[in-house]
C-alpha cells in the first residue's frame, strides 16, 4: 500500500460512486436490523415451539424453523446484534492499540522499533486463528475471551501497516522540509505524518472487519466465542450441522447473512480505496 | 532523399461521456530516408503521443484517432495491422529504461524474443545474432550481458540494452522518446552519439523526442517544435534556430540554460566578511543493508568535502547522480548524520554545538526541494502550510499572518487566491513557487535550493531561475544551488563547485570554470552539455570501455 | 547461484523468532491459574506422578528456570503426555501432520488452478461483463465463512449428489484422495477469492506498464505480451501475499477439519481445548508456529527464483 491523501473534492464525487453507494446500503440495512430487530424479527428467537419442528422455508417461517422449531429469520436478525459488535469491537481495540505502536515505532525507529518489530516477527509466527485459539483456551470459551483475543493479536498487522507508511512519510521531502523548518517532533508526527499514514490504514479497517467477523463466527461455530443458545450466525451454523441431511435452510441463511455483511464491508473499502487513491 | 514516413493532417482527440478535445490537431510531418528529425516541446505538447500513434499505441481507449494519415514508404498503415510494422520496420525506445525493460527476463531473452517471432530465427542463433547486437550498442562484455537481467546495468547500458532490443529486427525508422532525459550529462552525450553512430552504420532514419533543444541542436538534420498538440514549425535545424518563425520556438530558444543571460553581468561578493558557512573535512557515510552475519557495508556520500560560503553569495553545487551534492545540502542543514568533520553556521559549529546552531538554522535558512509535488503537505492548503511556518517561527503576530501571506504569494508570483488551494490542484511550476514562498516565509539569509528546477518544463525553469535571480539582488539572499544541469548554473551562479563522488574537485568563479575548468572532470562534464549552437558540438569524451555493472 | 546463498545463513535469523515462539507457548500454559501438575496432568493425577513432574519440569523452581527446563525438554522431544490420548505428544503431533499438510496443499494447489485463468479473464477482458461478474464474485468470495462454505458443499455434494464422502479421511491414498477434495476445495474457494483480486490487479496495471508497452512496441502479439512478460512480473506480488496468507490458511485448516472430521493438527487442537488437554494444545501451537516460519523460508526461496532482482 502507498500513503496517499483524500482528493480534495471527494464528498463532492461520493454520489457518483455505486460501489460505496451499495457497501454503505448493505451495511446501513444491517445496522438497522440491529437495532429494530425486536420490531422487525417476527418471532422469538431463542422461545422453542415443539410443534415447528425442522420446517421448510414457508410464507410462515420464510427461511424455515430449526430443530427447536425457532424461526430461522428471527435468529438471523438477532444474529445481526451481535456479529455486527464483533466487527465493530473487534477491529476498534487493534486498530487504536495497533496505530499507537505504529506509529511511535516508525516515528522514534532505533531500540523502541526494534522491540515491537521483534514482537511482531513472533506475533505473526503463529497462525492467527492458533493463537487466537490458544489465549481462548486459557480464558475459557466466551465473546469476552474473544475480544481480549482480538485486542492482544490484532493490533499486530495494524502497527506493521502504519509503521510502513510512517518511515515511506519520513523520507518525503514535505517531512524533511517540516524537520527543517524548526516544527517540534510531535507537530511533524501528529500533523504531517499521521494524517498522511491513516489513509491506508482506514480502507485496511473495512477489510479487516471482514476477518474479525469471519473469525468471530468460526471461533463461535467451533463453540469457543458466542454460546448457544444466544442467536450468532456462527453458532446457528454450528447447530445445524447435525440436521445437514434433513435440513439445509438452517445452514444456508445465516451464512448468507454472513456472506453479505462481509460483501458490504468489503465494497466499501474498495469505494473507499478507490477514493483516497490508496492502492493495496 | 526520399520520403520514409508522411504524416499527413493527423489528429487525434480525447473523448468520454462528458466532453471530447484535441490532443493532436492536423499534424503532417515527413522523416526522410536517413534523416534524424528532433521533435521538441514541453511536457502536454503531444509529441510522445504522436509517436504512438504513428506505430498503433494509443495509450487509452479514450483516445481516438478522427483524421489523418501515416504512410510508410507510400502504404498507409494508421488502423492496420501493425503488427508486423512494430519493431520490423519502425522500432521505438523510451524515456525510462529502467520501467521499459522486463525486470524477470534476461536482456538476451527480450532480444531473442523478437528475433524469433519476426524472423523465425531458431534459439542458438538468435542469441548468436543477441550477442552481436549488444557488441554493437557498446556492450564491453556482450556474452556476460546476454544472460544479464536489466537491474544489474547502470542507466546508460540500460537505454543501450534497449537499443539494441529495438533494432534487434533491423527496423529501417527508430523513434526515439526523450531517451537521455533519465542520464547523467556525461552518458546523454555517449548515448547521442550512439544513435548518430547507428543511423551511419545502418543507415537508419530517427525521430528523436526530447524537451531539449540543445539535444536537438546537436544530434539532428531538422527540427520541428510541437506545442498544444500542433507542430508549430519545422525547418531544418540551422535556418529554424538561426530564424525562428513562430514566438514559442523564439520562447524556448531563449529559455534554453545554455543561451546566456542578457544581463550576464553576475555580480560578485567579496569574501572579505565571515563566511556564512564553514565546512571542513566533512565526511557522511551510510549503512547499506547487510545484516545478520553479512555484517554492514557503507557507503561514503561525503569524502572530505571542505567549503566556504560567504553572505550574499549565489553559489552553484553541480555533480551527476551520486556525486554527493543533495548529501551535502542535507547535512548542511543538519538533516543528515555526520560523521566526521565539522560544519559551522554563522560562527556556531553543528557538530559541536548542536541545539545552539540548528535553532540559528531554523530560523535563518531554508531549503527548496526537487519534486514540487512531494514537497507539500498534500493534506494543507497552501496558506495552512505558510501559516504554519510564520506561527512555528513567532516573529509575525498572529493577526498579522494573513497578510504575511499575502505578501509572501506576491513575493514568488502567485495570485493570493492560492493560498486556499491544495498542492494537487497546482502545476508543478506553481507548486515550486508556493515551496518557495514556504522556504521565504522563515525570512532566511540562506536557501539551499536542491535540483529545484530539474522536473520542470524549460520554459516554466527559466522563470523559476528569473525568480531566484530577483530575490537574490533585491534582498541579499544567499543562494546555495544545487543542480545536475551545468547550463543553469552558469547563468544564475557567481560561482561553481563541481563535485564528483562525494568530493569537491573544482570550486571557483562561474566565469574561470566554464572556460578554463582545471580539472579533466569538469572540462568533460561542461562539454557533454548539449549546446544550443549546432556549431559548438557536444564531446562525451574517449569510449567508455569499462563494464558498467552495477553490482 | 550467490543469490541463493542465504538458503544457508538465514535459518540462524530464525533463532530470535523461534525463541519467542517457545516464550510464548510456555507462557500461554503459565497463564492458565491453579496448580501447574495438575493442570499438565489432569484432575485426575497420582501424587506420584504429580511429584514427576514436578521434578521434571521444574515446577518448585523461579519460572525463568521453569522455562529454561521447558526448552531441554523440548529439545529432546519431550512435549509431555496428551491426559486425553495417553500417549507422548509429539507421538501424536506426527501422526496428525499428513492430514493438515495434505489439506494445504490442496488448497493451494487448487486455489492457483481456480485464480489464474479467472484473474487473466478478468484482466485481459477488462470492464466486460465476465470482468465483472468476476470482480463481484472474488469480493463476495472474501467473505465466505470456511465453515459454512464446508456445509453447503457437503450439502451440495455429499448429500444431495451424493458424489463425495461427508466427512473423514480414509485409509488408502485413493480413499484419502476422495475424502480430500470437499475440504480442499472450501479452503481453496476462499483463498482463490483473495489471490484472484491480487492477480487481477497485478495484471492490469501490468497491461499497461511500460514493459508492456515495450513489448508490443517491438510487434509482439497480446498473448506474448501477456503470458511472458504481464503474468511472470504478476506472480512476484502474489507469492508474498500467499506467505503473508499463509497463517490465514494454516488457521483456515483448524476450521476445516472440523468441519469435515478430518483427523490433522487442527482437529486435535480444537478437542485438546474441550478437555482442558493442555499439552497438546501447547505442542500444536508450537508445530504450527514452526510450520509458518518454514512456509515463510520457503517462499523466500520461491521468490528470489521468480524476481532476479530480490536479493536477500
Amino acid at each position: 500500500m502507498t500513503a496517499t491523501t483524500l482528493s480534495p473534492r471527494w464528498s463532492a464525487r461520493f454520489g457518483r460512486r455505486p460501489m460505496l453507494l451499495a457497501g454503505l446500503t448493505i451495511l446501513g440495512a444491517f445496522v438497522a436490523m440491529a437495532v429494530f430487530a425486536p420490531l422487525v424479527a417476527p418471532y422469538d428467537p431463542i422461545l422453542h415451539d415443539a410443534g415447528a419442528k425442522l420446517q421448510p422455508p414457508s410464507l410462515v417461517h420464510p427461511f424455515g424453523t430449526d430443530n427447536f422449531g425457532r424461526d430461522v429469520l428471527s435468529r438471523v436478525i438477532w444474529g445481526a446484534r451481535i456479529d455486527l459488535q464483533i466487527a465493530v469491537i473487534g477491529v476498534v481495540f487493534p486498530f487504536l492499540i495497533g496505530t499507537g505502536i505504529g506509529t511511535v515505532a516508525g516515528f522514534f525507529g532505533g531500540w523502541v522499533d526494534a522491540l515491537f518489530m521483534r514482537i511482531i516477527d513472533v506475533v505473526l509466527a503463529f497462525p492467527f486463528l492458533v493463537l487466537m485459539l490458544s489465549i481462548i483456551a486459557i480464558l475459557g470459551p466466551g465473546l469476552g475471551s474473544f475480544y481480549i483475543a482480538m485486542a492482544l493479536v490484532g493490533w499486530v498487522s495494524y502497527a506493521r501497516l502504519i509503521r510502513a507508511q510512517i518511515l515511506v512519510l519520513k523520507t518525503q521531502d514535505f517531512a524533511v522540509a517540516a524537520a527543517s523548518l524548526g516544527f517540534s517532533r510531535l507537530r511533524i508526527m501528529f500533523r504531517h505524518l499521521l494524517p498522511n499514514a491513516l489513509a491506508g490504514s482506514l480502507v485496511f479497517v473495512m477489510s479487516d472487519a471482514v476477518l474479525v467477523l469471519l473469525n468471530g463466527a468460526a471461533i463461535s461455530y467451533l463453540g469457543l466465542g458466542v454460546q448457544p443458545p444466544v442467536a450468532e450466525w456462527g453458532v446457528m451454523v454450528a447447530e445445524a450441522q447435525g440436521f445437514i441431511t434433513q435440513a439445509w435452510w438452517i445452514t444456508l441463511f445465516p451464512g448468507l447473512a454472513i456472506v453479505t455483511l462481509a460483501f458490504g464491508f468489503s465494497l466499501t473499502g474498495d469505494a473507499l480505496a478507490d477514493l483516497m487513491g490508496v492502492h493495496e | 532523399m526520399s520520403v520514409q514516413l508522411e504524416i499527413a493532417g493527423l489528429a487525434v482527440a480525447f473523448r468520454d461521456h462528458r466532453e471530447e478535445r484535441p490532443l493532436l490537431e492536423d499534424v503532417s510531418l515527413s522523416l526522410e530516408r536517413g534523416e534524424i528529425l528532433g521533435l521538441v516541446g514541453e511536457s502536454g505538447s503531444g509529441k510522445s503521443l504522436l509517436c504512438r500513434t504513428i506505430i498503433g499505441l494509443i495509450p487509452s481507449r479514450k483516445l481516438r484517432v478522427t483524421q489523418g494519415s501515416v504512410r510508410l514508404d507510400g502504404d498507409e498503415i494508421l488502423g492496420r495491422d501493425m503488427q508486423a510494422v512494430r519493431g520490423r520496420r519502425i522500432g521505438m525506445i523510451f524515456q525510462n529504461p529502467t520501467s521499459h525493460l522486463d525486470p524477470v527476463m534476461t536482456i538476451g531473452r527480450q532480444i531473442s524474443e523478437g528475433l524469433r517471432h519476426h524472423k523465425g530465427l531458431d534459439d542458438r542463433t538468435a542469441r548468436a545474432e543477441a550477442i552481436a547486437l549488444l557488441t554493437q550498442v557498446g556492450f564491453p562484455d556482450p556474452a556476460r550481458a546476454v544472460t544479464s537481467y536489466a537491474h544489474q546495468f547502470s542507466g546508460g547500458m540500460r537505454q543501450r540494452a534497449m537499443i539494441a532490443i529495438a533494432l534487434a529486427c533491423d527496423p529501417e525508422i527508430l523513434i526515439a522518446d526523450e531517451p537521455t532525459t533519465a542520464l547523467d550529462v556525461t552518458v546523454q552525450a555517449q548515448i547521442l552519439r550512439l544513435l548518430m553512430e547507428l543511423r551511419d552504420r545502418r543507415g537508419l532514419s530517427i525521430i528523436l523526442i526530447t524537451h531539449d533543444l540543445g539535444v536537438v541542436a546537436q544530434t539532428c538534420d531538422r527540427i520541428a517544435v510541437m506545442r498544444h498538440g500542433k507542430v508549430v514549425e519545422v525547418g531544418e535545424k540551422r535556418a529554424l534556430l538561426a530564424a525562428p518563425q513562430h514566438p514559442y520556438t523564439r520562447e524556448l530558444i531563449a529559455s534554453h540554460p545554455s543561451m546566456p543571460h542578457p544581463e550576464d553581468a553576475v555580480i560578485t561578493h567579496p569574501h572579505d566578511r565571515r563566511p556564512i558557512f564553514e565546512i571542513d573535512d566533512l565526511d557522511v557515510s551510510f549503512p547499506v543493508g547487510g545484516g545478520f552475519l553479512t555484517g554492514k557495508r557503507e557507503v561514503r556520500a561525503l569524502k572530505g568535502v571542505s567549503l566556504r560560503i560567504w553572505p550574499g553569495e549565489t553559489v552553484g553545487i553541480v555533480g551527476e547522480s551520486g556525486s554527493g551534492k543533495s548529501t551535502l545540502a542535507r547535512a548542511m542543514l543538519g538533516l543528515t548524520r555526520v560523521s566526521a568533520g565539522d560544519i559551522a553556521f554563522d560562527g556556531n559549529v553543528l557538530t559541536k554545538d548542536r541545539d545552539k546552531t540548528l535553532k540559528h538554522l531554523r530560523s535563518d535558512a531554508a531549503m527548496v526541494f526537487q519534486d514540487p509535488f512531494n514537497s507539500l503537505n498534500p493534506r494543507l492548503t497552501i496558506g495552512q502550510t505558510l501559516a504554519e511556518v510564520l506561527k512555528t517561527q513567532g516573529e509575525t503576530r498572529s493577526d498579522k499572518i494573513p497578510s504575511r501571506i499575502g505578501e509572501l504569494l506576491d513575493l514568488v508570483g502567485l495570485d493570493r487566491s492560492f493560498a486556499a488551494r491544495r498542492p494537487r490542484s497546482l502545476s508543478g511550476g506553481q507548486c515550486q513557487r508556493a515551496g518557495i514562498a514556504r522556504a521565504l516565509a522563515v525570512n532566511p539569509r540562506v536557501i539551499i535550493a536542491d535540483e529545484c528546477v530539474a522536473a520542470l518544463d524549460v520554459t516554466i525553469q527559466a522563470q523559476i531561475v528569473d525568480l531566484f535571480r530577483d530575490l537574490t539582488q533585491r534582498t541579499g539572499l544567499t543562494l546555495v544551488f544545487i543542480a545536475h544541469d551545468l547550463a543553469i548554473v552558469r547563468n544564475l551562479c557567481e560561482r561553481v563547485i563541481v563535485m564528483h563522488h562525494g568530493e569537491i574537485v573544482e570550486d571557483g568563479p562561474s566565469a574561470r570554470v566554464f572556460h578554463q575548468p582545471e580539472r579533466r572532470y569538469t572540462a568533460q562534464l561542461i562539454a557533454a552539455i548539449p549546446d544550443i549552437n549546432p556549431d559548438r558540438p557536444i564531446n562525451c569524451g574517449p569510449p567508455s570501455t569499462q563494464q558498467e555493472y552495477v553490482t | 547461484m550467490r543469490r541463493y546463498r542465504f538458503v544457508l545463513f538465514r535459518p540462524f535469523q530464525f533463532l530470535p523468532v523461534l525463541f519467542g515462539i517457545s516464550i510464548i507457548t510456555f507462557v500461554l500454559v503459565r497463564l492458565i491459574p491453579g496448580d501447574p501438575a495438575r493442570i499438565l496432568l489432569g484432575t485426575r493425577a497420582t501424587p506420584t506422578a504429580i511429584a514427576n513432574i514436578r521434578a521434571q519440569y521444574g515446577l518448585d523452581e523461579p519460572m525463568w528456570v521453569q522455562y529454561l527446563y521447558f526448552l531441554k525438554n523440548l529439545a529432546s522431544g519431550e512435549m509431555g503426555k496428551s491426559t486425553l490420548y495417553k500417549v507422548d505428544t509429539l507421538k501424536l503431533i506426527v501422526t496428525r501432520i499428513e492430514p493438515t499438510l495434505a489439506l494445504v496443499v490442496a488448497g493451494v494447489v487448487l486455489a492457483l488452478v481456480i485464480a489464474v485463468p479467472f484473474a487473466a479473464i478478468s484482466a485481459r477482458r477488462q470492464g466486460t461483463a465476465a470482468d465483472h461478474a468476476i470482480r463481484i464474485v472474488s469480493t463476495a468470495g472474501i467473505g465466505f465463512p470456511s465453515f459454512w462454505l464446508g456445509a453447503m458443499l457437503i450439502i451440495l455434494f455429499a448429500v444431495r449428489l451424493d458424489w463425495l464422502p461427508v466427512s473423514g479421511y480414509g485409509e488408502r491414498l485413493g480413499d484419502k484422495l476422495l475424502h480430500l477434495i470437499l475440504p480442499g476445495l472450501t479452503i481453496a474457494l476462499s483463498l482463490s477469492a483473495v489471490i484472484t483480486r491480487s492477480l487481477r490487479a497485478g495484471m492490469i496495471a501490468g497491461l499497461s506498464s511500460d514493459v508492456a508497452v515495450a513489448a508490443r512496441a517491438r510487434g509482439m502479439p497480446e498473448s506474448v505480451v501477456f503470458w511472458r512478460h504481464v503474468v511472470p512480473n504478476a506472480l512476484v506480488p502474489t507469492v508474498n501475499l500467499l506467505a503473508v496468507n499463509i497463517g490465514w490458511l494454516i488457521g483456515g485448516t483448524v476450521v476445516v477439519e472440523s468441519v469435515f472430521a478430518v483427523p490433522g493438527l487442527g482437529q486435535l487442537m480444537v478437542r485438546g481445548i474441550f478437555s482442558r488437554d493442555y499439552m497438546v494444545v501447547q505442542g500444536v501451537a508450537l508445530t504450527f508456529a514452526v510450520a509458518t516460519v518454514l512456509i515463510n523460508f520457503l517462499a523466500d526461496i520461491i521468490t528470489v527464483a521468480l524476481d532476479p532482482r530480490v536479493e536477500i
